[in-house]
C-alpha cells in the first residue's frame, strides 16, 4: 500500500488533472494548468505539514 | 424559428443534459461519452474511480444513508456522488472500514473526494449537453 506522501502526490495529481480538464478547453492551457494546480497542492500541502510540526508533541 | 419550436429545442437539451448528468452519476465519465467528450469521459473515469477505488482499499469510511451526525450525513452526500462505487462499496471493502488509522482517514477523504470531482463533472455534462457550456 502507498504511504502517506505517495498518496499525496497521487491525490494531487489526479485532482489537479480533474480540475484542469473541468475548467480549460485547450490542450496547452489544460497542461499548464495541471503543472501549476499540482505544484500548488504539493508545496501547500508540505507547507502546512511543517507549520504543525511544532505541535506533534 | 418560432416560439414553440424554440421551447421544443430547449426542452430536449435539457432533456439531454439531465440524462447525460445522470449516465455520468452511474457510471464515472459516461455522460461525457454520450456527449462523444472522449477525454473528458476518460479522465473523469480514471480520476473518480482511482480515487474511490484506493480510498476504499485504505479502509476508509464510506457513510451510510442512515447517518444522523451532520457531518456524516455531509460524508454520505459527497460519497453518493461516486455513483456505482458507492453501491459496490461493500464489494471493494469487503473488511469495513478502520478510521482507528490515519490510512483510514485518508480513505475516507479519498472516497469524499472522488464523489464532489464526480458531482463536478455530471454538472459539466449537464451544462455540455443543454449547450450552456461548449
Amino acid at each position: 500500500m502507498l504511504n502517506h506522501f505517495q498518496t499525496l502526490l497521487l491525490f494531487a495529481f489526479i485532482a489537479s488533472l480533474a480540475f484542469a480538464f473541468l475548467s480549460k478547453r485547450k490542450l496547452g492551457e489544460r497542461a499548464r494548468y495541471a503543472i501549476w494546480a499540482f505544484l500548488a497542492f504539493v508545496i501547500v500541502a508540505i507547507g502546512i505539514g511543517w507549520l504543525m510540526y511544532p505541535f506533534t508533541r | 424559428m418560432s416560439e414553440e419550436i424554440k421551447q421544443q429545442v430547449s426542452m430536449a437539451e435539457t432533456g439531454r443534459g439531465f440524462m447525460a448528468a445522470a449516465a455520468g452519476w452511474i457510471v464515472p465519465g459516461l455522460g461525457h461519452a454520450i456527449l462523444k467528450r472522449w477525454g473528458s469521459a476518460a479522465v473523469a473515469f480514471i480520476s473518480v474511480s482511482v480515487l474511490a477505488i484506493l480510498g476504499m482499499a485504505m479502509r476508509g469510511n464510506v457513510f451510510p444513508s442512515s447517518s444522523v451526525d451532520p457531518f456524516d450525513r455531509l460524508g454520505f452526500f459527497a460519497d453518493l456522488g461516486t455513483g456505482a462505487y458507492y453501491f459496490l462499496s461493500k464489494t471493494f471493502e469487503a473488511s469495513g472500514p478502520d478510521v482507528s488509522r490515519a490510512a483510514g482517514v485518508y480513505g475516507t477523504m479519498l472516497i469524499a473526494t472522488a464523489g464532489v470531482l464526480n458531482m463536478l463533472f455530471m454538472l459539466e455534462a449537464f451544462d455540455i449537453g443543454r449547450k450552456t457550456k461548449q
